[in-house]
């Protein structure tokens, strides 16, 4: 049985009977799409064609195609890397965390989070794979090579190939938990479809639910066990990609406050993506009712608390440089701050520190047009950080004769605006064929379910 | 004995039953399993008509798509006879001469298959003592240069067109002939030429047409010093200079380490007197003080540098003279204006000078022969001649007498000349009478050229003659007085080119004449004989010189030297009168306030004849670090006052002469109210057969002056202006200061002779690993720990090693965009890091530096400056930037240092960068799928990505892709593809030869057995590579040297290269 609190206020408003609910998420699945679907969806496959264009030119040409030079060997592409895998992270921990913490309140976003964690990894994964020189060769790197010697394995030391294992388990558990969760409401859209074809492909995706009681126990061991599994993987993913940093030499990277700074700012970005698509989706979608401007407000201070954890992690940097003595270490956040790109470590400071304590005043966390610009502001920031770090610590290493200044291509952009491509191509694509939000879970917390 | 046993098969033989007789007739006499075959149910092996019919198309389908992988058609042609010498996969190695300038410098050719790949010095040629130069290195490539003539050509109207060596041979045979008969001039008009057969051959050429005159023009000459040793001495010649019997040398802006006269021969003799090890109280090494405008080489190097306005250098030369001369007790010379400089230079150097008497040298790279009469008479003063000048053995390496060139000009111009050849000389472009030649060529009745490629002047003439390539020829040299060299083919000529000298023999009616070889008596008689005929002319000019024999000769060939008894060196009369000299100079307006124009040579590209090879371009300026292209080297008061900034582009006149648009680059060193700009770009007109040759940079001999019976290099009173536009340049290094890093460590003199350990003390606490470390003496382990020691003392940033380094590992070149982009690629670079010198030096903001915490010998530019800027912006003054003029420098080669604990091993994912069990750090080119990590990862920033596939790729236009140009890849180094990480492989091919030649003779690897690419070039004898672990070995005594020290000692990477610390022979700095 649950018990509802007679004083908290309602998670889901306009009173609604579960047939409302039904009807009303199932919506924009079983109607045709709307004109600002259609609009955003061309919008995001031009993008996309400008991302598959830019990858050819890139793969046909080489990485000279790109702004990088005998000292900044990542730029673009390892940055933006690092800041889709962060924002993949909200994902993960509105579903695992907070189902594991009874956050009711997480019910109505947790479906798009998922599918926002899953997107990210999928833009995320297009720069590793193509800034390596060779793409061709390196799809057989993760195979041993028998030679007369053995076999030669892949370099376990590589903090590369790490981040190969952990996010590649990351997505796969991720995809998994995502495509659980949807298997009661894909029955729901199944059982409501018309044509034959919405029957057949609901039904083979639905995978047989019947809604018994026994399914359902399975149904909530199995996300329980899911719940668990990704609980470290959210600590564990931003900790792994931030040791390729922090095994690295390279003053401004070689510090051991990188896991719990960047696992803070993964979540920190995450929930400011989040912030992005809901507060448009809710009002686009008329999802007002179970995206609340509560869950608005409850997610604005999460970004706060986070904002404020990377702010003192990029303090406590500052700290530990001059404190060690390393002259090395000292000058790369010298440099940081007043170096040739202090603007983009003035931009970081004040977009991830100073803009998030606004969240300190109600009318700011509550306030939707303010929210989505401030998370916008949130991402930017994040970008920031992750080119900060990459680099600027990169442009000015030890030896003053290979100090270099890095500017990124067309093609550099032009590959970072076609993830955005990607990720919302997708993104429309989830919202028109299946239900951004979680119908069943959703009726669980109805105050007046009959 | 027949076995009579008999077997049966059955009952039916052995009875012979009639149904078994029957049978016995028919073929097959037992039944065919004929049903079974053809019966359905048998698994299919058998097939109906249909099934057949589908098998057959299946197998012909399959077989055809099979056949459709296309096989790409690869011809080897086997040798048919294999020539005795060549074995495939083994390199010979062939001593000869360096044709590259006129310094003649022995060289070693390294040949593969029959191709030359390589050219290092050979260490028994007293002129290169087994370095080379960066030209010398690179001008193997001009061997394989698509843009040489294919064969002999006529030219029309600046378009040529094929003509064969016979109607080219009668052509010029007539028309000679025809002048000569009617009493008309000829001129040969050639680059210095030391070789005494070559000399012979103009001798029989002028026997032959009466009328002939040889003219001597070299690009950039030493008139000067040939005109005032001839009024000094009665002697026209360059002495040779004993750099390494000196203590002090002062020079007067001439550049010995990197363009002047014999720079390799130099640097040998001047690191040579660099060695600090065992430093006694009393021991010297050699001093050198400095003055110029521009910062050369040289300047950078020495322990002393003075800024100096060159246009003043008469003064100053004259007061070192008074200085001297009041030492001496001699008279002075009259002098009106005060010769000295900021902080009493000119006395510092005359001190220094007067306590070393006879072991001391004053040069000058002035080109006015009063300035050298009275260096010439500074040096009788100091008793020089004899010991650190020797006239007796001189040097023959530049014979150009300006004045008979200009003469030849005007005569030229006049119509007076009917014919002129032009050999290894291009006046058109390198002299700034450019047009008269043109004009007077065209009022010549035959003009020919020897140049191998359609350059500036052969375009001008009528019929070019191409010569073969040095390493196609045969030939001798004397670069020096008594010391021969015989340069040998490497290699058949590439194309129908035919040397010079067998041009002018033919011409002479002497090539058809019978040639008899001195030896063996044997006559040849044309030439299709076996042998080139110059060869034969070779050896008959060298039995008159006492090689008489095949033994002999053929040892001098072997050797590539034959060195003459070695004249006792003395002290020769002196004859000028300097008193007049003095006076004459006093006479010379020098505007002091205008700015003075100095035109120097670039280290790698110097006058330009080998301009349009990749290699030299690429290699940055050792100095300003500019790759592809002159430009106006600006002193930043200068820049300050005028508004102009790097980037910018500015024009340059001299009074009528403008050179438009150039670009300007704010040189710290340079002297205030200088510029300097160099010789040898521009090169302009159709260079080859191939089309349009893109001229790099500017052409600025158009301002070298004529004053006083010489070419001047050094122009008074020119203006720059600001012009529209920018412009970038291609820099490998842009950031000039060291920031105070520990990462060139330097000392003094005076303070090793008192603490061998002086400036190597600092110790700080490192870095742990993370992982295993390695142990070269563990058991199983081969005995081998290769390392390198780079003597940053010895070492003058000369940038030979990075031509050396590229050449022998196939390094590509990438060109100016791609440099501009900071993606040069070779292995090896040399950093270079400016600082201002120390505070007592520093005249311009002495009490500005006094009263900050500057700290006297931490290479600190940014303290300084903002010392001053601070002060003077109180003062509310604007900044001065005077002191920008003077600055110290400091070299440090820089490649894989092979750590012991690489920080690129461990993050490699797919480990294709591992260590080997010798401690190499180690690529697998084939592994590497270009994650980058490992370049992020490396401390010393020395991994280069392909970011390009830089072969095969007409993006990339340089020599990887055209199959002649890719002539000169070094067959044991892979040609790396796109998207792969490279970086210095310690020459690791030649480490395994000597490896497996060693193995196969059982016996250990000799100590010094192993040379790096770097190290063969470097004429300093900086680099060092051997066996750590042997005991006995050169390398593992410079381990344990006091001087020795690892760069970024703290991070524990464990470096497999040391560098010895620096030392300064300077008085003032602690």
């Amino acid at each position: 049985m649950i018990h509802d609190s007679v004083i908290r206020p309602n998670l889901v408003l306009g009173d609604k009977s579960f047939h409302d609910v039904t009807s009303e998420i199932c919506r924009p699945i079983e109607n045709k799409p709307s004109t600002t679907w259609t609009v955003g969806f061309i919008i995001s496959a031009i993008f996309l064609g400008i991302m598959g264009l830019t990858l050819f030119i890139t793969e046909y040409t080489g990485i000279g195609t790109w702004g990088l030079n005998k000292s900044v060997q990542w730029g673009w592409d390892i940055t933006n890397f690092v800041f889709w895998v962060g924002i993949g992270h909200a994902g993960t921990l509105i579903s695992a965390i907070l189902l594991l913490f009874r956050q009711k309140w997480r019910m109505s976003i947790n479906r798009s989070a998922e599918a926002m964690t899953i997107f990210a990894v999928m833009c995320a994964a297009i720069f590793p794979f193509f800034h390596m020189g060779r793409l061709w060769v390196g799809i057989y790197w993760v195979f041993p090579l028998p030679n007369a010697f053995g076999s030669i394995w892949v370099n376990f030391h590589s903090p590369l190939l790490w981040d190969v294992f952990a996010i590649s388990t990351y997505f796969s558990v991720s995809l998994v938990f995502w495509y659980l969760g949807l298997i009661p409401d894909i029955a729901t859209v199944r059982d409501r479809a018309k044509s034959a074809g919405r029957k057949f492909w609901y039904n083979l995706f639905s995978m047989g639910w019947t809604g018994s009681v026994r399914t359902w126990n399975r149904y909530e061991v199995v996300s329980l066990i899911l719940a668990g599994v990704s609980t470290p993987l959210v600590l564990s993913v931003h900790t792994i990609v931030s040791m390729d940093f922090a095994t690295s030499v390279v003053p401004g990277w070689h510090t051991t406050i990188f896991p719990p700074y960047f696992v803070a700012g993964a979540i920190f970005s995450g929930f400011g993506m989040v912030l992005t698509l809901l507060v448009v989706a809710r009002k686009v979608m008329n999802y007002q009712d179970f995206i609340t401007i509560g869950h608005l407000e409850a997610m604005c201070k999460v970004v706060m608390l986070t904002g404020t954890m990377v702010g003192l992690a990029y303090i406590t940097e500052f700290f530990v440089a001059a404190y060690s003595g390393v002259e090395y270490e000292q000058y790369a956040f010298i440099n940081r701050a007043t170096g040739p790109y202090w603007w983009a470590y003035w931009t970081m400071m004040s977009c991830n520190l100073l803009a998030p304590q606004v969240f300190w005043f109600k009318w700011a966390r509550t306030t939707p047009w303010f929210i989505f610009m401030l998370s916008i502001v949130v991402n930017v920031g994040m970008w920031f950080e992750r080119f900060v770090i990459i680099v600027t610590s990169l442009h000015r290493e030890y030896l003053p004769s290979g100090w270099v200044m890095y500017s990124p291509t067309i093609i550099e952009i032009g590959i970072f605006l076609g993830t955005f491509g990607l990720f919302f191509t997708c993104f429309f694509l989830f919202a028109k064929f299946l239900p951004v939000i979680n119908m069943s879970e959703i009726k669980a917390i109805l105050k007046n379910r009959e | 004995m027949a076995n009579k046993q008999t077997y049966w098969k059955g009952e039916d033989e052995l009875l012979r039953t009639k149904d078994f007789l029957a049978s016995q007739k028919n073929e097959f006499h037992e039944a065919l399993p004929l049903d079974e075959v053809l019966s359905e149910n048998n698994m299919g092996l058998s097939a109906n008509r249909r099934d057949f019919l589908k098998f057959f198309g299946f197998s012909v389908a399959a077989v055809s798509l099979a056949a459709c992988n296309k096989t790409p058609v690869r011809n080897i042609v086997p040798y048919l006879v294999k020539p005795e010498e060549i074995t495939p996969g083994v390199a010979n190695y062939y001593n000869s001469t360096c044709g590259a300038c006129s310094s003649g410098c022995g060289v070693t050719v390294k040949t593969r298959e029959g191709r030359p790949i390589k050219v290092d010095g050979n260490v028994l040629s007293p002129v290169s003592g087994g370095g080379l130069c960066s030209t010398g290195q690179a001008s193997i490539l001009s061997l394989y240069d698509t843009e040489r003539l294919s064969g002999p050509k006529k030219i029309n109207d600046r378009k040529n067109s094929p003509i064969e060596w016979s109607s080219l041979d009668s052509d010029i045979v007539n028309q000679l002939g025809a002048i000569n008969a009617a009493g008309g001039k000829i001129a040969i008009v050639s680059g210095t030429i030391h070789s005494p057969s070559s000399l012979a051959v103009i001798n029989d050429f002028k026997g032959k047409y009466t009328n002939t005159n040889h003219v001597t023009y070299d690009a950039i000459g030493y008139g000067g010093i040939l005109s005032a040793n001839l009024a000094s001495f009665g002697k026209q010649v360059l002495p040779s200079y004993n750099f390494d019997k000196a203590n002090v040398v002062v020079s007067f802006g001439a550049d010995f380490l990197g363009t002047w006269i014999s720079p390799v021969e130099y640097t040998k003799a001047w690191a040579s007197r660099r060695k600090v090890e065992d430093a006694t109280h009393d021991s010297k090494i050699l001093t050198t003080f400095q003055f110029e405008s521009n910062l050369s080489l040289t300047g950078s190097n020495a322990d002393y540098r003075f800024p100096m306005k060159s246009s003043m250098e008469s003064v100053y030369v004259t007061s070192l003279y008074n200085a001297l001369a009041k030492e001496a007790g001699v008279a002075q010379l009259p002098v009106v204006q005060s010769g000295e400089l900021a902080g009493g230079s000119i006395g510092q150097a005359a001190k220094a000078l007067w306590n070393e008497k006879g072991k001391s040298l004053v040069i000058s790279g002035s080109n006015d022969s009063r300035i050298q009469t009275i260096v010439n008479g500074i040096n009788i003063l100091l008793n020089n001649y004899g010991s650190t000048i020797d006239l007796d053995n001189h040097s023959n390496q530049y014979k150009g007498i300006d004045a008979d060139f200009v003469q030849f000009v005007n005569d030229l111009n006049n119509g007076n000349y009917k014919a002129v050849i032009f050999w290894n000389s291009n006046p058109v472009y390198s002299s700034s009478m450019s047009r008269m030649i043109v004009s007077g060529i065209k009022k010549t009745i035959l003009s020919v050229s020897l140049a191998p490629t359609a350059d500036e002047t052969a375009l001008e003439c009528q019929y070019i003659a191409p010569d073969s390539h040095y390493l196609e020829s045969w030939g001798d040299a004397e670069p020096k007085a008594g010391v021969y060299q015989l340069t040998q083919p490497t290699i058949s000529p590439v194309f129908k080119t035919r040397q010079a000298q067998e041009s002018l023999l033919t011409w002479a009616g002497l090539a058809f004449k019978s040639l008899v070889d001195p030896f063996s008596n044997k006559t040849i008689m044309s030439q299709k004989a076996e042998a080139s005929i110059y060869y034969l002319y070779i050896k008959n000019k060298w039995a008159l010189m006492g090689v008489a024999t095949d033994t002999a000769f053929n040892k001098a060939l072997h050797d590539g030297v034959y060195k003459m008894e070695v004249k006792p060196s003395t002290i020769p009369a002196f004859s000028a009168n300097l008193a007049n000299v003095g006076s004459d100079l006093e006479k010379m307006i020098i505007d002091k306030n205008a700015i003075d124009l100095i035109l120097y040579q670039n280290v790698a590209v110097k006058d330009g004849s080998l301009s349009n090879n990749p290699w030299l371009q690429e290699t940055p300026d050792p100095i300003s670090k500019v790759t592809w292209d002159n430009y106006v080297s600006l002193p930043k008061a200068l820049a300050e006052k005028s508004h102009i900034a790097n980037g910018d582009l500015v024009d340059v006149t001299v009074g009528s002469n403008t050179i438009k648009s150039l670009p300007v680059f704010i040189q710290p060193g340079q002297s205030n109210m200088t510029i300097g700009l160099a010789l040898g770009y521009g090169r302009k007109g159709k260079i080859g057969e191939k089309g349009a040759f893109e001229a790099i940079g500017k052409n600025a001999y158009p301002f070298v002056s004529y004053v006083n019976g010489n070419f001047n290099y050094v122009i008074n009173g020119v203006s720059i202006k600001k012009a529209e536009g920018n412009y970038e340049l291609a820099q490998t290094q842009t950031h000039f200061s060291i920031e105070g890093r520990d990462l060139v460590r330097e000392t003094t003199f005076d303070a090793i002779k008192k603490n061998p350990k002086a400036g190597n003390d600092k110790k700080a606490p490192h870095l742990y690993t993370l992982w295993e470390t390695y142990d070269y003496q563990k058991d199983g382990a081969p005995n081998h720990h290769w390392a390198m020691s780079i003597d940053l003392n010895a070492c003058t940033g000369c940038s030979a090693c990075i031509v050396s380094c590229s050449i022998e590992n196939n390094v590509p070149v990438v060109g100016r965009a791609e440099v501009r982009r900071r993606r040069e690629m070779h292995w090896m670079r040399i950093d270079r890091y400016f600082s201002f010198t120390n505070v007592n030096k520093i005249d311009y903001h002495e009490d500005l530096f006094l009263q900050k915490d500057y700290e006297g010998d931490k290479i600190t530019k940014e303290k300084g400056l903002e010392a001053i800027d601070d002060i003077e912006s109180k003062k509310g003054d604007k900044a001065n930037f005077d002191h920008w003029e003077n600055v110290q420098v400091v070299h440090q080669p820089m490649m894989c240092q092979h750590c012991g604990q690489a920080p690129c091993e461990t993050v490699c994912p797919v480990l294709a960068t591992t260590h080997s069990t010798d401690g190499l750090n180690q690529m697998t080119y084939n592994r590497c799928i270009g994650t980058k990590y490992c370049a992020n990862n490396c401390p010393y920033k020395v991994r280069r990505f392909n970011w390009f596939r830089y072969n095969d790729n007409n993006q990339f236009d340089f020599y990887f892709n055209n199959d002649l140009g890719k002539m000169v890849i070094n067959p044991d180094v892979t040609v790396r593809t796109r998207g792969v990480m490279e970086k210095c492989s310690m020459c690791v091919q030649n480490i395994s030869a000597v490896r497996i030649k060693a193995k196969r003779e059982k016996r250990k690897i000799v100590d010094g057995e192993i040379k790096m690419a770097c190290q063969r070039a470097c004429p300093a004898g900086a680099i060092v590579f051997g066996d750590v672990n042997d005991e006995n070995s050169e390398i593992h005594k410079l381990f344990k040297n006091d001087r020795s020290y690892r760069v970024l000692e703290e991070l524990n990477t464990q470096t497999a290269v040391k560098y010895l610390v620096k030392v300064r022979d300077t008085k003032t700095t602690a």
